[in-house]
């Protein structure tokens, strides 16, 4: 008997495993999910700019059920003392208490705190930085309603990039982001929250469609590399998609601002 | 001149036949916008290419930089420099103060040496002044050495608007008191 350490038990008994839950399956025999979506289907997007006056620019996403709300501030100064010759892009994500299926903190958690990292990461390659010394952007993005994690954070970032243009910040190209559900072997574009349950692996990728370049890609979970390969093409082509509804809003917002002048003219 | 409505990263044209301008930029010889506006092309004199602008609706906050006329409040003096909250860039507010500072020796253009802050601003007036460079992590650095810089409005100790009568003094109209500002000459 080994006196020096702490021992474990002489006798050790593996724990007993409850029944692992049934899957139920994702697509029906038709090949349609539970919304009547097929598996390359993403769920129908409203955008609009300018929902919040006080901010220099601002945008309202919902993509099926999710609703999220988008706030810029900027060009102004730095809070912190720091001299930089390139402006900087600060993020503030927050999930809504009421927003997910089980109750959120008031504060932001680490999971918040990381997705505010991940939209400054997929952002900041698209917005001309260099124009802005010692000046701040900042996001800030509220969640109304979460229905599917990495499909909200892909709306998030649309939203962002649709206030950031609303905003006038100079910017390269806009940033579109599109998710997809990795499940059996399967690649489920725009997954909802029940079936982001059900999922080993997710994929979000972040692109701006006119210079074709990926800006961010945040992958999670186990998948093999031929699929996630797959995946991110499928994504790609579903940001592409995303990309006509962003400029239809923005160029809405333009003849709707030129519409209020001439009343105000005549 | 055909005005078409854009968005940032729309393909414009080919850099070889326009210029950059304002709201636009250039990549591997191509034009592109990077704001949302409206998409105008001006023609040069011959022999320069037109410039392609894009005109945005909604103006950007402004951002002070070098060279740029700004006019800004005072929010305080110390014994080698005052406070400035520039809140104007050019014709374009700030949606939120800008932070600059003028020191002792951008005050003014002679006697650079014997310059007092506390005969050349108070708290509270409104000055025009000139950003000379972007400064520390905290202000910009601003200069009132020309003429048409320094106070452009301050009120006297009995609260009246006071009225320059020299560049480097003021007077109350109601008590007749001077006090001492480096004016900026009226237009």
């Amino acid at each position: 008997m080994d006196r020096r350490r702490v021992n474990g038990p002489e006798q050790s008994i593996a724990p007993i495993l409850k029944n692992v839950p049934v899957r139920t399956p994702l697509l029906d025999k038709g090949g349609k999910r539970v919304d009547q979506r097929t598996i390359d289907d993403l769920r129908p997007i409203f955008l609009k700019t300018g929902l919040v006056t006080q901010a220099n620019g601002s945008a309202y996403i919902e993509v099926g059920n999710t609703k999220a709300v988008c706030a810029v501030y900027g060009p102004r100064q730095m809070k912190r003392a720091g001299f930089s010759s390139n402006g900087t892009l600060n993020c503030e994500f927050k999930f809504s208490t009421f927003s997910c299926t089980k109750r959120r903190t008031h504060m932001r958690d680490s999971e918040e705190k990381g997705y505010s990292q991940v939209l400054v990461e997929a952002l900041a390659p698209a917005v001309r930085l260099e124009l802005l010394p010692k000046s701040a952007v900042d996001i800030y993005i509220n969640v109304l309603e979460n229905d599917g994690t990495s499909s909200c954070l892909a709306a998030a970032i649309v939203a962002a990039s649709t206030a950031l243009a609303d905003a006038g910040i100079e910017m390269l190209d806009q940033v579109t982001a599109c998710s997809a559900v990795l499940s059996e072997k399967q690649i489920i574009m725009d997954g909802t929250e029940a079936e982001e349950q059900q999922k080993e692996g997710d994929v979000m990728i972040s692109y701006m469609p006119s210079l074709n370049e990926v800006t961010h890609i945040l992958q999670s979970g186990i998948s093999d590399p031929a699929i996630i390969s797959q995946a991110v093409e499928k994504c790609i082509d579903g940001c592409s998609k995303i990309y006509s509804v962003m400029s239809t809003a923005l160029l809405q917002s333009l003849s709707n601002n030129n519409n209020d002048v001439d009343e105000n003219k005549s | 001149m055909e005005t078409t409505a854009v968005t940032p990263g729309q393909r414009l044209g080919y850099a070889e036949d326009y210029t950059a301008g304002d709201g636009t930029y250039e990549r591997d010889g191509i034009l592109y916008a990077s704001v949302v506006g409206l998409r105008s092309v001006d023609s040069n004199m011959d022999g320069e290419l037109p410039t392609m602008t894009v005109v945005r609706e909604k103006e950007q906050s402004a951002v002070p930089e070098v060279g740029s006329v700004i006019t800004g409040k005072v929010i305080r003096v110390a014994p080698h420099s005052a406070l400035i909250a520039i809140m104007v860039v050019g014709d374009t507010p700030c949606r939120e103060d800008f932070s600059g500072s003028i020191r002792t020796q951008d005050v003014r253009a002679v006697e650079k040496d014997k310059v007092k802050i506390i005969n050349s601003f108070r708290p509270g007036d409104i000055v025009r002044a000139e950003v000379i460079s972007l400064g520390d992590a905290r202000s910009y650095y601003l200069s009132t050495a020309k003429n048409e810089f320094g106070v452009i409005f301050a009120t006297s100790v009995a609260g009246a608007t006071m009225i320059p009568i020299s560049w480097q003094e003021m007077q109350c109209p109601k008590t007749k008191t001077i006090e001492y500002r480096k004016c900026a000459k009226p237009f």
